[in-house]
């Protein structure tokens, strides 16, 4: 359910979202929805030419995650922007060495609100984002604005 | 690097139907599912979508992008198209207005045009230039409503 404007107040945080841990299998699948075939996503000899230790995830898989996680909480039909800015590149998990490699696979989805005001003769809220791998490194940061009854 | 003569240049026009196996496709992979039994309702039984005010099963947040590479020679070619190298290319920002739902079943036309092109950094100190490329898409539907706008910024290492 979406919130009610009248409940939301400035400060108030939106519900944290963490991912599952990005396994290559989870990039091609991604590739494969979205069309984005860039090599670097799942060639791993292309991205050692390139100078990558190895694939990374893409940017707009994060931000598709960042989507999840924002509309878990508002629903889809409320949202009027979703901009992001692209920080750092994510490492997939290698499955031979789960423990050591999921924490930089593992997205956590945190935001706040940081303004409510009337536009378009509708009642909006803007939230601040931040997506982080487990290792609290900062992958995208950026904002969205929703409608809200 | 980037081919300063291309701002302003408009990619052919590209329209798609939208389709619903393709919606749950792509909404199990931003929810990181391995089938489309388990996606969010909404991306899978209409009456679900029905019961949250769309008119049909509508697509999730970023699946707009899915409606760049499916064309021109796909990504490479895309990224080609303004001169820019694949394998120096950063995608730094994304921005999408949303001005109303794309639901199943709607044919929408995507125009994209290079916005904008310049430089940032300085060029002598090394790793510290590069050139910025933004590309503005607009998504319009079968009744020529502007659904959405899309603004899409790379940038390319020297």
């Amino acid at each position: 359910m979406t919130p009610r404007f009248d409940d939301i107040q400035v400060g108030d945080a939106i519900p944290p979202y963490t991912s599952l841990p990005i396994t290559r299998t989870q990039l091609v699948r991604y590739a494969g929805a979205s069309g984005d075939f860039n090599p670097l996503h799942h060639d791993e000899t292309f991205a050692r030419a390139i100078g990558l230790e190895t694939v990374i995830a893409h940017g707009m898989f994060i931000m598709g995650i960042a989507g999840e996680a924002v509309t878990a909480w508002i629903d889809n039909k409320c949202l009027r922007r979703f901009s992001t800015h692209f920080l750092s590149m994510t490492q997939p998990v290698d499955l031979h060495d789960v423990e050591k490699t999921q924490a930089r696979a593992t997205i956590t989805v945190t935001g706040k609100v940081v303004a409510k005001y009337e536009e378009n003769g509708e009642k909006r809220i803007r939230c601040e984002i931040l997506a982080q791998d487990g290792q609290g490194s900062r992958k995208l940061t950026g904002f969205f604005v929703a409608a809200l009854p | 690097m980037a081919d300063k003569s291309k701002l302003g240049f408009e990619f052919p026009p590209y329209s798609i139907r939208v389709e619903q196996n393709k919606i749950a496709e792509f909404a199990a992979a931003v929810a990181q599912k391995d089938d489309t039994d388990s996606i969010r309702e909404i991306y899978r039984d209409v009456e679900a979508a029905k019961a949250a005010g769309f008119e049909n099963i509508p697509v999730p947040p970023t699946f707009p992008t899915s409606f760049v590479f499916w064309t021109g020679g796909g990504l490479l070619g895309t990224v080609k198209g303004v001169g820019a190298d694949v394998s120096k290319l950063l995608h730094s920002e994304e921005d999408y207005e949303f001005f109303a739902p794309i639901c199943a079943g709607d044919v929408i036309t995507r125009n994209m045009k290079v916005v904008d092109m310049y430089d940032r950094g300085r060029k002598e100190r090394k790793g510290w230039f590069v050139q910025v490329t933004v590309l503005e898409t607009e998504i319009t539907n079968q009744r020529g409503e502007l659904v959405m706008r899309a603004r899409t910024t790379f940038m390319e290492r020297e």
